[in-house]
């Protein structure tokens, strides 16, 4: 017990001042996903696979919503998504007082329901 | 869930699982290590248990992305793969954990104190361990030598594996089978590691889970862990059970805990190592 006794009264502190002094993460250390809006079609497979139901897709609202504090970043929705639009990325998310939530739209639903809107539009006017 | 199918693991895949599998067990025995040090008291050990633990959950999340729960793990194989790199520094610092662990256990199994509230405190024989059905360590602490490894599950076919037997059946005992099996599973380790053959690390497995049912039994830190999966053609299954160590081995306690001493109840109940909220499922 001796050797080890001396060894903690040499040694210096086992931690860190955080956060003063900050530890960078490993390289695949799993930080947080995110998600972008030009690549979503509120498909909604992410929300069924979650496994904490982390997100909630309202797809006639063109509404996704992502709990941060609940995802648990399995990556089974970085996985899953069919259009690659949710990643994984390596850095960790800072720290809050509250639980905010995240609201995303997606972009290209909107392109997509304008572009078919206005195909609907001219076929109109050209049975008219 | 590979039994379902049943699908065919690549060895890579196998390697990888047995090795994570085995850095788990490292961290758990030297979280329990630590938290007996501080169920009498000891809470400077508790402590320096604790800062060897820190090195083993960096390894975890240097591999596979996570601290604690890997969640590496998918149907037909692994997400991750370990790089000769991470092998290297793998290597390094698995020495140095055996090396700071092999001070730190010394002083758990000759201190005087340590001996006084261990030591013929919480006494199953190997009969009464048998019957009440107990799984790990605490099994092995009294005499039984059952190892769901032994099956041969996974790598550990390939891998030269003992189960680590003590016949007393205290709590000194339970610290000593654990003890041991932390260098054990840094041994096994440094063996997985080495004899890690080149492959693919996932199998692509196509369709929803066919009607079929499968059991797998598999070596947990704590002792047996039994899962039970039956599916029925469709995306859900239709029956998942987990069975956990801890529901095996907490009958014990009906025999340990009769007669003791009150200050002893916290070191009996702690040496079962249990796990309440995984117990209940």
């Amino acid at each position: 017990m001796l050797p080890t006794i001396l060894k903690n009264l040499f040694t210096g502190y086992a931690t860190r001042l955080y956060p003063v002094q900050v530890r960078e993460p490993f390289d695949k250390a799993r930080g947080h996903i995110s998600f972008s809006e030009d690549k979503c079609v509120m498909c909604g497979i992410c929300a069924q696979r979650c496994p904490s139901v982390a997100i909630t897709v309202e797809k006639k609202l063109n509404k996704l919503t992502f709990y941060p504090f609940r995802c648990i970043v399995c990556e089974v929705c970085v996985h899953a998504c069919p259009s690659d639009a949710i990643e994984l990325i390596f850095k960790w998310r800072p720290s809050s007082y509250d639980k905010p939530e995240e609201v995303y739209k997606s972009t290209r639903l909107e392109h997509l329901r304008v572009s078919t809107e206005e195909a609907k539009n001219k076929e109109k006017e050209k049975s008219e | 869930m590979e039994k379902l199918w049943p699908v065919e693991l690549s060895p890579r895949t196998k390697y990888l699982r047995t090795f994570w599998a085995e850095l788990a067990r490292v961290h758990s025995h030297l979280l329990w290590l630590g938290l007996l040090a501080d169920a009498f008291g000891f809470e400077s050990m508790f402590l320096q248990f604790w800062r060897i633990r820190e090195r083993v959950l960096d390894l975890l999340e240097m591999t596979a992305g996570h601290r604690v729960i890997p969640s590496v793990n998918i149907v037909g194989g692994v997400r991750r793969d370990i790089t000769p790199e991470q092998k290297k520094v793998i290597i390094e610092t698995l020495d140095i954990i055996r090396k700071e662990s092999d001070s730190l256990v010394k002083v758990i199994t000759n201190d005087y104190t340590v001996k006084a509230r261990t030591v013929g405190v919480g006494v199953l024989t190997k009969e009464q361990a048998f019957a009440l059905g107990c799984v790990g360590p605490v099994l092995r602490a009294s005499g039984v030598s059952e190892d769901v490894r032994l099956t041969k599950y996974g790598a550990y076919g390939d891998l030269n594996y003992e189960p680590i037997v003590e016949t007393a059946g205290d709590c000194y005992a339970r610290t000593l089978v654990r003890a041991r099996e932390l260098f054990q599973s840094i041994d096994l380790q440094l063996e997985v590691l080495n004899k890690m053959p080149e492959g693919e690390i996932a199998v692509k497995v196509k369709g929803n889970p066919p009607a079929n049912e499968a059991v797998m039994r598999m070596e947990a830190p704590r002792g047996e862990l039994i899962y039970y999966a039956k599916g029925n053609g469709t995306r859900n299954l239709e029956r998942m059970k987990i069975r956990t160590p801890t529901f095996a081995n907490l009958p014990s306690l009906l025999v340990m805990l009769p007669g003791c001493q009150l200050a002893d109840v916290p070191v009996i109940v702690l040496a079962i190592d249990p796990c309440i909220c995984c117990m209940e499922r």
